[in-house]
């Protein structure tokens, strides 16, 4: 069943994903990086994006890592 | 519980039942095991709630449409009106637990005020993002949409469509 996601951001986590998914849109759709980078940027800040709203990281999934701590 | 016939034993209950699926590695779940325990106790005699291991009955999971753990599930007279998937705070485990004895056939379960707070910040930063960005028209829309997604059981439009989007997604 390891092919099950379980959210594993912590609240901390998704907000900074969030505030830099933001900032990366901002600097390749603001026109303040240009060119092939630019391009990437205005595409790669969906990935942190995403991740911060969904709360599931698949590359800590991948290594079974996550910043919620588990109480128990 | 052997969870053969876990599913005849929720569409077969007296009472509305919270499905927890659950896994013993997942650590979100044993980090809202004692809040649900402790809300499942206070809905006893009303709600019941049934733990379904998902590593021990995969067949039940599928049958679910289960794809992550924790996922919760509200089933009122065999018929599911609700899901959350991920952990919950205390304050979400209440409104799945209200929305099972909700007399709403298919009620609306509101994003707990942390989620509500973070998706709408998120907006804000990818609308003001937008509008700086030229602006980026792309940005801003994208913003509204998660704005909406945080604001989504308050929308009359929303909850006039709800009924019938949730029978097209939930035939059961």
């Amino acid at each position: 069943m390891s092919s099950f996601f379980s959210n594993n951001e912590a609240m901390w986590d998704r907000a900074v994903r969030i505030v830099l998914g933001a900032g990366l849109l901002y600097l390749g759709w603001g026109g303040v990086v240009t060119g092939t980078l630019g391009f990437v940027l205005q595409w790669l800040g969906f990935v942190p994006l995403l991740t911060g709203l969904v709360g599931w990281c698949p590359l800590y999934s991948l290594f079974k890592f996550s910043t919620r701590a588990p109480k128990a | 519980m052997a969870t053969s016939n876990f599913l005849d034993r929720v569409r077969a209950a007296a009472r509305p039942v919270v499905v927890e699926v659950w896994a013993p590695w997942c650590g979100p779940c044993r980090s809202m095991a004692p809040a649900l325990d402790r809300i499942s106790h206070a809905y006893a005699g009303r709600v019941e709630l049934l733990k379904l291991n998902a590593d021990d009955d995969p067949q039940a999971v599928r049958a679910l449409d289960v794809l992550g753990v924790p996922t919760l599930l509200v089933f009122r007279q065999g018929r599911e009106v609700a899901r959350r998937t991920g952990a919950q705070s205390a304050d979400g485990l209440t409104a799945l637990f209200d929305a099972a004895l909700s007399e709403d056939p298919n009620p609306i379960v509101a994003p707990t005020r942390s989620e509500r707070v973070l998706r709408l910040a998120a907006a804000a930063l990818l609308a003001g993002m937008g509008l700086a960005s030229g602006p980026a028209w792309f940005l801003v829309g994208a913003g509204a949409l998660v704005a909406f997604s945080a604001v989504y059981d308050r929308c009359p439009i929303w909850r006039a469509l709800w009924p019938r989007l949730a029978q097209r997604w939930r035939p059961r």
